[in-house]
């Protein structure tokens, strides 16, 4: 164990600020009806996901206005403080999108937005359950939305009501690896563990963790994506190719949600060597471009990113 | 605002003469059991005293042994590996048998012990929250090589029918293991009344600090060490130098939790009825346990609803501390929920919080921790739909 494990920091006073100000005063809260629907003049969506016997369930509802675009988002819930606080988060960033954009709301994005500091993770791995949760009955929303069926799908883990399903896609999604990444990630297998593995103690089930586990990354293996083509070895030692890729790299995972978040994103031009300093030539797109922050707190957060994750003689050059 | 602390069943608060009893070794000169000076004779003295108390207070006979050791996970693991060692490894005896909501300490040493081939059969429990005794004549054979029922549930304070099964114990003639952390000085315990081979407690719920515990054992029952490196009989089944301090202060609990237990424990149970009646008055409130076969300080309910982290943390900010065993990952959580165990409706799985007073409450603490779950709850439900049927 490290000592980032040791030390006891999973509890409430480490939240994010902002997981603690959302917990206490949520804002969008509530149930939606069919008068708000026809005050708005759209129409009224709702789904649920969860249960209350497996410590989770929420209730999202949605009003969709004519151009097909959610004019109010709200939710009722039953679960823990930080549930409160990733489901009003989800229920803000729905507000105004179309169903294909919200459908862009990941776990990533939502994650990212419910953190003080972007290289803080906002919650400890163990609970990373919960926004994964809330985007999953996000997805349902989408789903719904778009008029689309969903796949049925047998409960895998009873005492925390997980499908085989969810259990797939949370090891595609969020590269999982272990039995207690499913936990973390989907909270299946944590509570009474009888749907790990086969025990010769109890009844025998259909599905086993470790059998989904081994089955998907063997999957995942054929397809070339759990193979990452990013060198080990020091950024400085890299030639450019490898280093474009590891900027790729980064830039997907901890740049690109905030930016696509607000309308934009963001390509590279080019990558040149400047004796110890690698230059990095940016494009913004979308909203990004001709955004007042683009040079300034946009960049300095992009490059500050790059610099604790890569070499600290990156430098960014907006085109 | 002062905070009124209600999670006694884990840690309490140090008493003033318990610290007084201590201080002494805290602060001045601190000798080794076994040192040849004065100083050292301070604290064999202080030993001494401290192990007449536990004797005097447990009942416990002339030939028994009582040592003393970290706590009660400690003195716990030590009866376990040593049954394990002395009677399963050598094949004189194959199984063990467990309550099923014993304390984590044993929970998974029999889980750990499962894993290297014994047989370990777990009694459970039944509406009432309690162990049914009966079960464990289904399980028990003259080949088992323990028992271990905890005295007292920790969580829902529900009394265990420990003379009961000391008495199919005996009949089988098989060993019994009770951590009774939870049970002294919250109910009458007398070691000559009811025979059991092993008993371990902790101080931290006696009002002492953590980090200090007892195992008592019958004569002519068998025990290895689990720490080796004892240099007399004190220290013959927890080697290292003992920790003086802190077996002062759980001599001078031990005294003050068993000479009081009477007065003090009707005090608080009044406080426990009070807090318990007014929380009743609140809709869709469950108390889990039968009232007569609770611990005086103890009250645990399910609460429709309401999720349990979320209760906790609404009572936080109202200076409540709390507790619950079903918030994962946090705390003593187990995996099966009490409700679930006992056999009641599923949706309460998640909605147990429990309240576990002492001597240091006061009726006007325990209006306002009412006032805070009522506005809590209230809080908390305009969250859900309102006819939604749970």
């Amino acid at each position: 164990m490290s000592k980032s494990e040791m030390l006891m920091n999973g509890c409430w006073e480490s939240y994010p600020f902002k997981i603690e100000m959302l917990a206490r005063k949520p804002k969008n809260q509530g149930e939606l009806r069919a008068e708000d629907a026809e005050k708005l003049e759209g129409e009224l969506v709702s789904v649920e996901y969860g249960s209350v016997e497996s410590g989770e369930w929420i209730r999202l509802y949605c009003i969709v206005d004519s151009d097909k675009r959610v004019a109010a988002c709200r939710y009722q819930l039953f679960g823990p403080p930080v549930l409160r606080a990733a489901a009003d988060m989800a229920a803000l960033l729905c507000r105004n999108k179309t169903a294909a954009e919200i459908e862009k709301i990941d776990y990533r994005n939502l994650e990212y937005f419910l953190r003080d500091h972007p290289s803080n993770p906002a919650l400890p791995s163990n609970r990373n359950y919960i926004v994964n949760f809330v985007v999953n009955a996000l997805e349902r929303m989408v789903d719904k939305l778009e008029g689309r069926e969903r796949e049925e799908s047998v409960q895998v883990c009873k005492c925390a009501g997980v499908d085989l399903l969810t259990i797939e896609k949370a090891i595609r999604d969020y590269d999982i690896d272990s039995i207690g990444g499913i936990g973390d990630y989907t909270k299946a297998g944590v509570l009474c563990g009888r749907c790990i593995s086969h025990s010769s103690n109890a009844p025998a089930r259909e599905h086993y963790l470790e059998d989904i586990l081994k089955k998907v990354r063997k999957e995942l293996l054929e397809e070339g994506k759990a193979k990452s083509d990013i060198p080990d070895k020091p950024f400085s030692q890299m030639n450019l190719e490898e280093k474009r890729a590891a900027i790729e790299a980064t830039i997907d995972e901890y740049i690109r949600a905030m930016l696509v978040m607000d309308g934009g994103d963001m390509e590279i031009i080019d990558i040149k060597e400047n004796g110890v300093n690698t230059d990095l030539y940016i494009r913004y797109l979308g909203a990004c471009s001709g955004c007042a922050s683009a040079s300034t707190g946009t960049l300095f957060a992009i490059e500050g990113i790059l610099k604790q994750k890569l070499d600290p003689n990156l430098r960014v050059l907006p085109l | 605002m002062q905070r009124i602390y209600l999670d006694n069943n884990r840690t309490t608060a140090v008493d003033p003469q318990v610290s007084a009893a201590m201080k002494p070794f805290l602060e001045g000169s601190y000798a080794d059991l076994h040192a040849l000076h004065s100083d050292g004779a301070r604290s064999r003295k202080a030993y001494n005293e401290a192990l007449e108390k536990i004797y005097a207070t447990l009942h416990a006979g002339e030939k028994d042994s009582v040592f003393f050791c970290s706590g009660a996970a400690e003195a716990n693991s030590t009866v376990f590996y040593s049954t394990y060692i002395n009677f399963i490894l050598s094949g004189r005896k194959n199984s063990i048998i467990i309550g099923e909501r014993e304390p984590l300490s044993i929970l998974q040493i029999a889980e750990f012990l499962e894993s290297q081939g014994v047989r370990v059969h777990r009694i459970p429990i039944n509406g009432d929250g309690v162990i049914e005794h009966e079960r464990l004549l289904d399980y028990i054979t003259p080949r088992t090589a323990l028992v271990s029922v905890s005295m007292v549930d920790g969580e829902s304070g529900a009394i265990e029918p420990i003379d009961e099964i000391a008495a199919i114990c005996r009949r089988f003639e098989v060993p019994l293991h009770c951590d009774a952390t939870h049970a002294v000085g919250k109910i009458a315990l007398d070691l000559q009344s009811t025979e059991l081979d092993y008993l371990t407690f902790s101080s931290e719920t006696l009002h002492a600090p953590a980090g200090t515990g007892v195992l008592y054992m019958r004569k002519d029952s068998e025990l290895l060490p689990l720490v080796w490196g004892g240099r007399s009989e004190a220290e013959a089944y927890r080697g290292g130098p003992l920790n003086i301090a802190g077996i002062a202060a759980l001599g001078k609990a031990v005294e003050l939790a068993v000479d009081s237990l009477e007065f003090e424990m009707e005090d608080v149970r009044d406080m426990r009825d009070m807090l318990e009646e007014r929380l009743k008055e609140i809709e869709g409130v469950h108390t889990l346990v039968p009232w007569a076969l609770r611990v005086p300080n103890t009250l645990l309910v399910a609460i429709e609803g309401v999720e349990s982290e979320a209760l906790l943390y609404e009572l936080d900010k109202e200076g409540v501390s709390a507790y619950s065993n079903t918030v994962y990952p946090y705390g003593e959580w187990i995996r099966t929920a009490l409700p679930e165990a006992m056999g009641l409706q599923r949706s309460l799985n998640h909605t147990t919080v429990g309240f576990a007073l002492s001597r240091y409450n006061s009726e006007e603490e325990m209006e306002r921790t009412a006032e805070a779950v009522k506005r809590a709850v209230e809080y908390l439900r305009s969250f859900m739909p309102s006819k939604e049927s749970l």
